[in-house]
């Protein structure tokens, strides 16, 4: 009857055959490609033993080897996918950004409408009514001011730059 | 009789044990039947499938082998239209477990009968089951590839 062969490192090299040749499937595969890296480092690390003990006591190391670079190349493979999958998740993360931004312009453009408005608030009380009107429109105010002040506004908006700021000023000339 | 059949598992028990070759084939095998049992097991009614998408989990995202399970669980059931609706990779990659699982089988059994010829087999079998595998994992591959490419800059 035949023995069994007692070569140093060689189950060890089976083991991370076998390991590597499933963790280089599992890497291929997008949806579970992320996860393949932990078979892929106890593969490397089975294969590495076993190259250890190999050396030690001069047995073959084929498999050993094929092990190894199978599981390295499937590890590569499987933490492109983390990078890949990382930087995506990168790009998702600016979106919450974006649509503050959205928001804020949507707040803006509200602020102006409302700006824009006129009031009419009316007060009724013992049959006696009182109505108040007034507008928040910026030609309305100004209409308001020249009758008030009895001139003629030209209104000119100029941007000055100091220092990398604006700032906006309205000149008033005098007839 | 049976004196001498269990004298005959016995040196078989014994060669297997010392051939690699013969061991990583049985645990490819025994992988592959795994992987039916866990699509004849989990049903696409009902939805239980314990390995969810990482990479949708991740980035929100759906990916290319989004499906698969459901694709291999409607295969075995034998509703193949099914089938490439969920994935439209599913088919094949399920023939290449089927051809992997009889590869097994055959190339154990000829390594076993025609001992002369092993390390030819074995090359054989190492260079045709990696194309075999590059053939039906090409568009995952790629999809890697461009996915590495496009984020890289």
């Amino acid at each position: 009857m035949e023995e069994v062969k007692d070569n140093k490192g060689q189950n060890l090299g089976i083991a991370a055959l076998i390991t590597a040749v499933i963790t280089f499937v599992l890497a291929v595969i997008p949806c579970v490609g992320l996860i393949a890296i932990i078979p892929g480092i106890i593969a490397i690390v089975l294969a590495s033993v076993g190259l250890s003990q190999a050396a030690r006591s001069s047995s073959p190391r084929g498999v050993l080897l094929a092990g190894l670079i199978i599981a390295i190349i499937a590890s590569m493979i499987s933490f492109s996918q983390i990078f890949v999958a990382g930087k995506i998740a990168q790009k998702a993360d600016k979106w919450p950004n974006n649509i503050q931004n959205i928001l804020n312009d949507v707040q803006d453009n509200v602020t102006k409408q409302l700006e824009d408005n006129n009031v009419s608030i009316k007060i009724e009380s013992n049959g006696n009514k009182v109505e108040i009107n007034t507008s928040a429109n910026k030609k309305d105010k100004e209409k308001t001011l020249e009758d008030l002040e009895g001139t003629d506004t030209q209104k000119s908006d100029s941007i000055q730059k100091n220092d990398s700021t604006r700032k906006h000023v309205v000149v008033r000339k005098k007839k | 009789m049976s004196e001498r059949k269990n004298k005959l598992i016995q040196n078989l028990k014994v060669r297997v044990l010392n051939e690699p070759y013969l061991i990583i084939n049985i645990f490819f095998a025994g992988v592959i039947l795994l992987i039916f049992a866990y699509s004849g097991i989990f049903s696409p009614e009902r939805d239980n499938y314990p390995v969810a998408c990482i990479h949708e989990k991740l980035t929100g995202q759906q990916c290319i082998s989004c499906g698969l399970s459901h694709s291999f669980s409607l295969i075995i059931r034998g509703r193949i239209e099914e089938a490439y609706k969920w994935n439209i990779y599913g088919m094949r990659i399920f023939l290449f477990f089927v051809a992997q699982l009889i590869l097994r089988v055959l190339f154990s059994l000829s390594f076993l009968k025609y001992p002369d010829t092993r390390k030819q087999r074995i090359i054989v079998d190492c260079i045709g089951s990696g194309l075999m595998f590059l053939i039906t994992f090409w568009p995952f591959i790629v999809s890697i590839l461009a996915g590495i490419l496009s984020n890289s800059h």
